[in-house]
């Protein structure tokens, strides 16, 4: 039987008035890759963070290597690494401090030598933090995840900012960790990403689960809510995703230029 | 320990980096006694008095040093970390941010303990400054208005969402104490109306406390200072706690 990793059952998360996430319910297991993909405020981050332990959820169960992320969250990163969608470094620490500050955090870390190397940033080791450029970060970002040796790994926005090459690198870098039976979970708004990454999808609207599945699985499921006029057989994923989510009115200019 | 030893360390790196600190807490108190040493010299406080004026100027840069670490240095660095969300990023680690926090407080009582030993140091040789009273006695009143001053800074880290109000808590408490308290000016200069101001403040508290220990005082005859130092310290500690509790982290 496969090891579930993830399990998220019901989870309902609400800030103020606004109800982030609703019922949501998805699992997760070693060596898989989920993308959770929808809108801007669909509440992708919101669902990620209950997973994280970051935020406490309103109700529902969530279940990280069997145990309550929120309760137990130094446990769990004992075995997960994370790469938030918005992180910030103390701004005059260097690269190689804080790689070394997180070495001393996992009692079997990697070597961060060749992490920095393999994300090419070890010409960066004396550069401080805050004067890495956004690509660099992102870089730095997963070189910290990756400290840890994790068995699951938590990627928001991964890609977002990255030139074309240093995208097609994290790709190969992410089958590589998979084939080491690591799970990923990762939100991100590149379907292309998504179609050659991910075995299953999590697909949120405003909230509210849509699907949960395989990838053939939502092919299947979109088919079924698209007019067959619109159903493109053999299109990509990005065809499909643009066709389910709602319209923005037609931008015309009007009045503008 | 191993683990938090390190922290310590890149935490210690960052303060001497940030200059603010390391300025004010280890040299700034420094440049004031030789300053005001070459000025005023070190006679007698009053005629037929053995106390000297370097004997109560010490115990109040001692003060200043304390207030420098635990109403600006480590509160600035703990609002810019919850500001940016740098400790949302430490809690996604098998440490969280309570292991920061406790560094960050930890080395800026380091930067305290070494700007107070390097000003009697300078005391001693320059002034022939003595610690009149018991060594244990001055280390506790030390303790007790240094834990005053870094509960009072963690509580405005605590105040509003951003950073804003709270380095203009710091900033307003610190500055007006520092002249106010007499930690650096003798408050029996002052015109009887600034001295009631000067009672309203917790720093003239801590400067009482030392200045009296320093001079042999028991801790007896400080009662007053000892209650409102240990009771601003359980009430700004627990007030900030509980606004802390409140907060969204993420």
């Amino acid at each position: 039987m496969a090891q579930a990793i993830v399990e998220v059952e019901h989870l309902n998360l609400s800030y103020k008035n606004v109800r982030a996430v609703q019922e949501v319910s998805f699992m997760l297991e070693r060596g898989e890759a989920l993308a959770v993909i929808g809108p801007n405020g669909s509440g992708k981050t919101s669902t990620i963070e209950c997973v994280e332990g970051l935020r406490k959820p309103d109700s529902g169960s969530v279940r990280v290597f069997g145990k309550d992320p929120w309760r137990r969250r130094g446990e769990i990163y004992r075995q997960t690494g994370v790469q938030l969608q918005e992180t910030e470094y103390p701004a005059k620490i260097r690269v190689e401090e804080l790689c070394r500050l997180f070495e001393h955090f996992y009692e079997r870390p990697a070597d961060w030598q060749s992490l920095l190397r393999q994300m090419d940033l070890e010409d960066k080791r004396k550069r401080p933090a805050g004067k890495l450029s956004g690509g660099e970060k992102q870089r730095l970002s997963v070189v910290l995840a990756l400290m840890g040796r994790p068995k699951l790994i938590i990627l928001d926005e991964l890609t977002t900012g990255l030139d074309p090459e240093v995208r097609q690198n994290m790709w190969t870098m992410l089958r590589a960790i998979r084939e080491h039976g690591v799970a990923v979970l990762l939100v991100s708004h590149y379907m292309d990403e998504v179609e050659a990454l991910a075995d299953k999808l999590l697909y949120l609207d405003e909230g509210r689960q849509r699907f949960f599945g395989s990838q053939p699985a939502f092919r299947q499921w979109a088919k079924s809510r698209l007019s067959p006029d619109v159903w493109q057989e053999g299109g990509t994923l990005e065809q499909l995703y643009l066709q389910l989510v709602p319209k923005t009115e037609r931008i015309t200019m009007e009045g503008i230029l | 320990m191993r683990r938090f030893a390190f922290t310590c360390r890149i935490e210690f790196c960052l303060l001497v980096r940030n200059f603010f600190g390391f300025f004010f807490g280890l040299i700034f108190p420094l440049m004031m006694l030789i300053l005001f040493g070459s000025i005023f010299g070190n006679e007698s406080i009053a005629p037929g008095s053995d106390l000297r004026m370097m004997d109560l100027s010490i115990p109040g840069y001692s003060v200043m040093v304390m207030g420098v670490a635990g109403l600006m240095s480590f509160p600035l660095t703990m609002a810019e970390c919850k500001e940016k969300k740098i400790y949302k990023r430490f809690d996604a680690t098998p440490v969280g941010k309570k292991h920061m926090i406790l560094a960050q407080i930890t080395v800026n009582l380091l930067l305290a303990a070494a700007g107070i030993l390097i000003l009697w140091l300078a005391g001693k040789i320059l002034y022939q400054v003595q610690i009149r009273g018991s060594l244990l006695l001055a280390g506790a009143a030390g303790l007790l208005s240094m834990t005053s001053m870094f509960s009072m800074g963690f509580f405005f880290t605590a105040v509003g969402k951003g950073a804003k109000i709270s380095h203009l808590l710091c900033y307003l408490s610190y500055f007006l104490m520092l002249f106010l308290s007499g930690a650096t000016v003798p408050d029996l200069l002052f015109p009887e109306s600034v001295q009631k101001i000067a009672g309203l403040l917790p720093m003239t508290y801590a400067v009482d406390l030392m200045q009296g220990i320093f001079a042999g005082d028991g801790l007896g005859m400080h009662k007053k200072e000892l209650l409102v130092l240990g009771g601003l310290t359980i009430v700004f500690t627990a007030a900030g706690a509980l606004l802390y509790r409140k907060k969204d982290w993420a």
